[in-house]
């Protein structure tokens, strides 16, 4: 069975990664000899400066799934080289990872500093968080996303993936934006815009006021969303939102996905990448297909 | 991932109090791990959709079995309310940081729980007993529904103190009105506090006016529970620390309670 997948000059194992911001610590909680068989892992998105993330409370639950707001807290690049990157290196899946500047010249501090290291394979630019004092992200506007993709692709020595927003009129043509500025991939979806409220306080039940919803319940929309750029770009798609099981993955697949992150549901259940890759894998079996590029884009009208 | 995620039967599953429950399941190897202060964390829905997080717990006892101690107060522990012996939980753990033991100076230890807090007090007697410490629990409930049997930890030698809010078991008031059964000597006492923020404040006000060390067991609401999604942070002198990973067991100085 071939399930390897290739974005730009990087291969990867199968399609099966995690999203940024949803793993971690793995040496002490989780059986590595499992975790390196993933396709890929993503960090939590990295900064230039260290940041300490916003003020509590930064989760709540929601109707199957949450909101979150942290706030991108991190080390920052360099801490992130020193204190972060060797443990991930030891696991043995590829690495990608995510980072984000608050503007173009720490876009191009930290791509600067990643060049230098090895072992990596590719580089998520997320220009699509939701919980940080910008007023326009990158991924919302469409020669934003060009001119920073292009300007990323001119100076790193890995792929460059670009990280898309839900919170767009139309996502394909940022996704093309991308494809115009060179990118090697994009991943998408980013959590929604969403709050909840605590009726007793009549106060957001998130201490940054508004927060990113993910999980289950945002799932179709993701679905749609990766199926209606995977149509309109020539280049892969990384899909994600809600990913639970191997079936939940499949559609995502089916839809035009190149490769499947699993995030929030890390966090309930943390087998979950290792659930969903194997579950393709039986799926493959089950149904005599013997690559994965048999099942992607495979969806019929 | 097997090495913290386990599927453990149910062996008991009963209402020890008008409010309070007790779960005991069969988790041999967990036992043996887990120290005083540190968590299991529990998927109340098989499905995982609804509540979507699993519930954190601590552990109130680990001797053969594993045992927690909770309020069926929300959707997820009305859920785990409703197991049945034989039933089979998802269980994360033992997860988080445990309680420190006490300095070598210590001659009395003060446990301070409010309502639920008293679950990893226990499990911490347990542990304190063999070191023959004057070992004494200050407990505040709300009412006598809110009040716990509290025969192990007299089985534990523990001197026991109630206070409740209406004054039906114990003396009328809150917790802070059983403070002087502490020896105010700052350098053979040791406190462990665990329970709503505003008791646990009132403790450290009192701790830091006499200078008596001890450690506090924090809590707040939790999505993955192993230090990855940074969602139970809360503030401390030394900034944002996760409850999950860094604690639940701080220094009791340390906390910034709201």
């Amino acid at each position: 069975m071939n399930l390897t997948i290739k974005i730009g000059n990087a291969t990867f194992p199968n399609p099966v990664t995690v999203a940024s911001g949803t793993f971690g610590h793995a040496e002490r909680y989780y059986n590595l000899e499992e975790v390196k068989r993933l396709g890929a892992i993503i960090p939590k998105t990295v900064t230039f400066h260290p940041q300490v993330g916003n003020q509590p409370v930064r989760i709540f639950e929601t109707p199957s799934g949450m909101i979150n707001a942290i706030g991108i807290e991190n080390p920052g690049i360099d801490g992130f080289i020193t204190q972060k990157l060797p443990a991930l290196k030891k696991i043995g899946a590829p690495l990608i990872i995510s980072i984000l500047g608050h503007d173009e010249e720490q876009f191009v501090g930290i791509v600067e500093k990643l060049n230098a290291q090895h072992g990596i394979a590719a580089i998520e630019l997320n220009l699509s968080c939701p919980n940080l004092k910008h007023k326009v992200l990158v991924a919302q506007d469409p020669e934003a996303t060009t001119r920073l993709v292009k300007k990323m692709k001119s100076l790193s020595k890995f792929p460059i993936i670009a990280k898309l927003s839900p919170n767009v009129t139309d996502i394909a043509e940022i996704a093309q934006a991308a494809q115009e500025g060179g990118a090697d991939a994009v991943s998408l979806i980013n959590t929604f815009t969403a709050m909840a409220i605590d009726i007793k306080t009549r106060k957001s039940r998130i201490g940054n006021f508004t927060g990113g919803l993910s999980g289950p319940a945002i799932r179709p929309i993701a679905v749609y969303m990766v199926q209606r750029v995977a149509s309109q770009v020539k280049i892969p798609v990384i899909g994600m939102g809600g990913i639970m099981t191997a079936l939940d993955a499949l559609e995502f697949l089916i839809a035009g996905a190149s490769m499947v992150a699993v995030g929030t549901s890390n966090f309930v259940n943390p087998r979950a990448p290792v659930d969903v890759l194997e579950g393709i894998e039986v799926f493959m079996k089950e149904n005599k297909i013997s690559d994965i590029r048999e099942i992607i884009g495979s969806l019929k009208r | 991932m097997e090495k913290i995620q386990n599927k453990y039967k149910v062996l008991v599953n009963e209402k020890l109090s008008p409010q309070y429950w007790r779960m005991v399941f069969d988790a041999p190897d967990l036992a043996g791990e887990v120290n005083p202060g540190q968590f299991v964390h529990i998927r109340t829905d098989d499905q995982g959709l609804q509540p979507f997080f699993r519930r954190p717990f601590s552990v109130y006892r680990a001797q053969k079995y594993v045992e927690i101690f909770y309020d069926a107060i929300g959707p997820g522990t009305r859920l785990l309310s409703l197991k049945k012996k034989g039933d089979i939980i998802d269980v994360l753990g033992p997860l988080g940081t445990p309680f420190a033991l006490p300095p070598a100076s210590t001659k009395q230890v003060v446990l301070i729980a409010g309502g639920i807090g008293i679950a990893p007090m226990l499990i911490l007697s347990d542990v304190l007993k063999k070191k023959k410490y004057d070992l004494v629990l200050l407990f505040g409930g709300r009412d006598r529904g809110h009040v716990y049997p509290m025969k192990e930890f007299k089985d534990n030698g523990v001197k026991v103190h109630i206070a409740t809010d209406d004054g039906s078991v114990g003396i009328k008031g809150r917790v802070s009105v059983l403070f002087d059964k502490i020896n105010k000597d700052p350098s053979s006492t040791f406190i462990y506090t665990c329970g709503p923020n505003p008791m646990m404040k009132a403790v450290q006000v009192f701790a830091v006016q006499h200078h008596i060390p001890g450690q506090a067991a924090c809590e707040e609401i939790m999505a993955c529970a192993l230090g990855a999604c940074l969602g139970c942070s809360i503030e401390t002198k030394h900034g944002f620390k996760t409850v999950c990973y860094d604690g639940p067991a701080f220094d009791l100085d340390e906390v910034k309670f709201h």
